[in-house]
């Protein structure tokens, strides 16, 4: 900050101009008695150490004049005023404590009953305390556990003594209270051996650390205390400034293009720092935030003006943007900065100046008159009543640019979903692709195996020629002690043949019936795909139990892999005691009238030797239970019922994965989801 | 003022928030000032105000947060949904595009606020029947899939205001008494302050400290 010049002689005071004034010289900003100290209007225009020598001499002399002061004369005008009401509330304030002895007694109960224990149910309820001691341990345990210990006890006797205070005295004693420790704490530093091992820039952080710390703990207690009549301060700051909301830019002699959008965003950017100043809660960090805000305003100057700032146009562009801005809690946010954040940091240096200029800002907003802004008084008073509105232009390019604002928003939001569209359709064409070139490779290969395997259909006769007495030796001999495997009998092959050649097995279905060639006839047996292309002797001999049913027919290609031929008679048994549960699981699609040769690759496996290489991996799970209850007497059709139930394929739970809501408050269907295993 | 420090047990914090321009700072001052303002300059950041209440015999200091419904001060209102123990959330009927955002709204409420919070959900301007644009059907369902207490509400003539912000009172009160919201709790959004004694049945300790104090 080159262009602002702190060093400027100073000979009077602002704070005792007449008027509310735009153009105040740098030295109105310093303190009255000439010290060279940054002053403030809290502090009756002095800096901290000469307002406080002031009132103790004041205090001696009101003491001494028994009571009743009139010192205020010697001030002048409005800043008098505000003095003036301070001081009468900070009377009433005595005097309402001590006409009430039910507020003293609560009051006590809150604070002077346990300290320790309080100070500690803050530090529990305040996160950020944690959190900045953390901090501690890690930054500074590396120069001795000690330091810890001391920081720690400091601290604490400090919160203690505030607390025990807290509704005793009034805030300027606290802030004094506050100010003592953070001195005694730095002389410690400074020169007690627990420290003397610390680096000195390390000193100076941690007795920044000790303000910050100690005040984050006593935040709740110190800023805004229902004790004082801040907040009421605040509210009516804010209902005056928006009143003031038609103050334009050209009022206050300000150079700041209200209708510039760069302007208006870097105005933005400062209205944006002012109100964080709000949210923070160690007097650093909301001084940190003016002065970010007030940096902004010197590059919205620039930016205005083409070149360097001179200090005189600053407090204008200061005053437009806390008028703009609004900034909540105001004044207590500047009564705790000023009472509580360490004399020194704003009494000098960039944070102080910018900070003091913030003041003046401040008071020249709560006292500024037609005059100040160079305006006739019926204006201003039409103004003011709200008898004339006037949208400054301000407000109106503000909802301009709000709607600007959006419109590049939403512009964004369209770029970014119009990228994923075109991702998803790049996806979706790459998906087609694959799909095409898996339809050409599934069509390659049932070629290739067509040509391998010519296609016999031999007369139907042969499975009505089987009697169900040659069924049963069959099955006889299959489920004797040997390996439930099929005998590669050509008999039983070509029968396999045949009646796949009838296209009942489908390449969906046949991994479930891998591993029998007597299923075929089964499933041969199928009302509803099978029609009446093939009447087999078991249809004939069981008519009324075999339903049209598909779910037999799943069901059984399911499960009954090892069936035999001889099974037929007790096939409806097995149809009828199978559950709902199977009932509801899809239908396998089966194309009656597709060419075998379709389903040739698949089907084929059962009857090579290797036929295991192209089961799937669940049917694998599935083999393999069942192979392990394959006795003989398992190989019946009614002991494997009671495993149709616990199979449930892939393909039918994957109907029935519960979707999860994206609505996070919605439980209930989050809840009802483990049903779906009864479905 | 006439309300001296301590004259309340609880302090309730509140935050109001929805669209630009549905009326948020016309609906706060309508229940502070009792008045209302035709000319509202629109909020930058946020504003407040407060008003002591009564309920089941407990006075409530309110103090509400009324924030800027622009989309550039969110950063700025964001830090405000923390620690609210109420929540109005409010919307136009005469603008359907107020509505259409109230989800985002709520979502941006329920991830910011903790899950005691009591939201409220204000359908304002409703003195302008004929520019209706949302039904109260509508939102009533809206309202009540979310879980939300709702009610159509004008600052101009000040009908249901005044109910609004007691009724979410009420559902605060109501959850400390049922111990759903932890007072001791950092955030909670309500703070305690010591009033007459024997009239704070809810904190234990301070009945004790007070029995300890000797003044
Ligand atoms: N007719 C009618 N007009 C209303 C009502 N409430 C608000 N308005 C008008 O709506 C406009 C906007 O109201 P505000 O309270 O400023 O809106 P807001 O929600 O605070 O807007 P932001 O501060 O920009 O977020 C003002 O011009 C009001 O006069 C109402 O109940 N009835
Ligand atoms: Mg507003």
């Amino acid at each position: 900050m080159p262009v602002l010049t702190l060093q400027r002689s100073y000979k009077y005071i602002m704070y005792a101009t007449k008027q509310p004034s735009l153009r105040i010289k740098q030295a109105d900003l310093k303190c009255k008695s000439g010290c060279g100290f940054f002053g403030n209007a809290d502090w009756e225009g002095y800096c901290s150490q000469c307002y406080r020598n002031h009132t103790d001499s004041e205090r001696q002399k009101k003491s001494h004049q028994g009571g009743s002061s009139d010192h205020s004369k010697a001030q002048v005008s409005g800043f008098s005023k505000f003095e003036e009401k301070k001081r009468q509330q900070t009377d009433k304030k005595t005097r309402y404590m001590k006409s009430l002895p039910v507020f003293r007694k609560t009051s006590n109960v809150k604070d002077v009953g346990r300290p320790e224990n309080l100070v500690d149910i803050m530090r529990q309820a305040n996160p950020e305390a944690n959190k900045l001691m953390a901090e501690f341990i890690a930054q500074y345990s590396q120069y001795g556990e000690g330091i810890r210990k001391d920081f720690l006890k400091c601290s604490q006797a400090f919160s203690n003594k505030i607390v025990k205070e807290l509704d005793v005295k009034p805030m300027e004693d606290l802030a004094e209270i506050a100010q003592n420790y953070y001195n005694q704490y730095q002389n410690r530093v400074n020169s007690n051996p627990t420290y003397q091992n610390v680096p000195n820039d390390v000193k100076d952080r941690l007795v920044e650390f000790f303000e910050n710390f100690t005040m984050i703990s006593l935040y709740n207690f110190l800023f805004c205390p229902p004790t004082t009549n801040d907040e009421e301060k605040d509210l009516t700051i804010q209902g005056r400034i928006r009143k003031l909301s038609w103050v334009n830019a050209h009022h206050l002699d300000c150079c700041i293009s209200e209708t510039s959008i760069e302007v208006r965003d870097l105005v933005y950017t400062a209205i944006n720092d002012l109100l964080g100043m709000d949210s923070m809660r160690a007097p650093q960090e909301k001084l940190a935030c003016v002065v970010k805000c007030c940096r902004s305003v010197v590059e919205v100057l620039q930016h205005c003006q083409g070149g360097p700032v001179s200090a005189d146009e600053f407090l204008p562009a200061l005053i437009f943007v806390v008028l703009k801005a609004n900034p909540a809690r105001l004044k207590s946010n500047i009564l705790y900065v000023t009472r509580f954040c360490k004399e020194s940091r704003l009494m000098q240096g960039e944070a102080g100046y910018y900070f003091t200029n913030l003041c003046c800002a401040v008071s020249f907003i709560e006292n500024l008159t037609a005059e100040s802004l160079n305006m006739p008084e019926q204006e201003f008073e039409a103004y003011m009543s709200g008898e004339v509105t006037c949208v400054s232009a301000w407000e109106s390019a503000l909802v301009a640019c709000e709607g600007m604002h959006q419109l590049r928003e939403h512009l964004a939001l369209l770029k970014g979903l119009s990228e994923r569209t075109q991702i998803v359709q790049n996806t979706t064409k790459s998906l087609w692709e694959d799909m095409q070139k898996l339809k050409e490779g599934i069509c390659e290969s049932v070629d290739s195996v067509l040509e391998r395997t010519p296609l016999i259909i031999k007369p139907r006769t042969s499975p009505l020629a089987l009697t169900r007495e040659q069924l049963l030796a069959q099955a006889a001999a299959r489920t004797a002690p040997n390996p439930p495997e099929p005998e590669p009998e050509p008999a039983p092959r070509n029968f396999y043949l045949k009646n796949l050649s009838f296209g009942h097995l489908s390449a969906f279905e046949t991994p479930k019936s891998k591993l029998q060639l007597d299923i075929s006839p089964c499933i041969a047996l199928k009302p509803s795909h099978s029609g009446d292309q093939l009447s087999s002797p078991a249809i004939d001999k069981t008519p009324g139990s075999l339903t049209p049913d598909d779910n037999s027919f799943l069901g059984l290609s399911k499960v009954n892999y090892d069936i035999d031929l001889s099974d037929l008679s007790t096939e409806n048994s097995a149809a009828d005691e199978l559950t709902p549960d199977k009932r509801k699981s899809p239908t396998p699609s089966v194309d009656p009238f597709s060419p075998v040769g379709g389903s040739c690759p698949v089907a084929q496996p059962p009857l090579e030797p290797s036929r295991g290489e192209f089961v799937l991996p669940f049917l694998v799970e599935e083999t393999l239970i069942d192979k392990s209850e394959l006795t003989p007497a398992a190989s019946l059709p009614p002991p494997l019922v009671p495993s149709a139930p616990e199979y449930s394929g892939f393909s039918k739970q994957g109907s029935r994965i519960p979707s999860i809501p994206c609505s996070t408050g919605d439980y209930s269907s989050l809840t009802s989801s483990p049903g779906h295993s009864n479905a | 003022m006439s309300a001296g420090p301590y004259n309340y047990s609880y302090i309730f914090k509140y935050i109001i928030i929805g669209d630009m321009g549905v009326g948020k700072s016309c609906l706060l001052h309508q229940f502070t000032e009792k008045k209302f303002m035709a000319d509202c300059p629109h909020t930058i950041g946020v504003e407040f105000g407060t008003r002591i209440i009564e309920v089941s015999g407990q006075k409530i200091k309110l103090q509400i947060w009324d924030t800027a419904g622009q989309e550039r001060f969110r950063a700025v209102t964001r830090s405000y949904y923390r620690g609210a123990a109420g929540a109005l959330m409010v919307y136009d009927i005469t603008r359907r595009s107020t509505y259409n955002h109230l989800s985002s709204w709520l979502t941006d409420t329920r991830n910011l606020t903790n899950p005691s919070t009591v939201i409220f959900l204000i359908g304002n301007k409703c003195d302008l029947e004929g520019q209706r644009d949302v039904t109260y059907e509508e939102a009533s369902k809206f309202a009540e899939e979310n879980g939300l207490m709702f009610v159509e509400a004008s600052a101009k003539t000040g009908d249901n205001v005044e109910e609004a912000f007691l009724e979410t009172a009420k559902k605060i009160y109501q959850s400390i008494q049922d111990g759903r919201l932890d007072l001791n709790a950092a955030e909670s959004g309500v703070q305690h302050k010591p009033s007459q004694p024997g009239r704070n049945p809810l904190s234990n300790d301070q009945q004790a400290n007070k029995d300890n104090c000797a003044c």
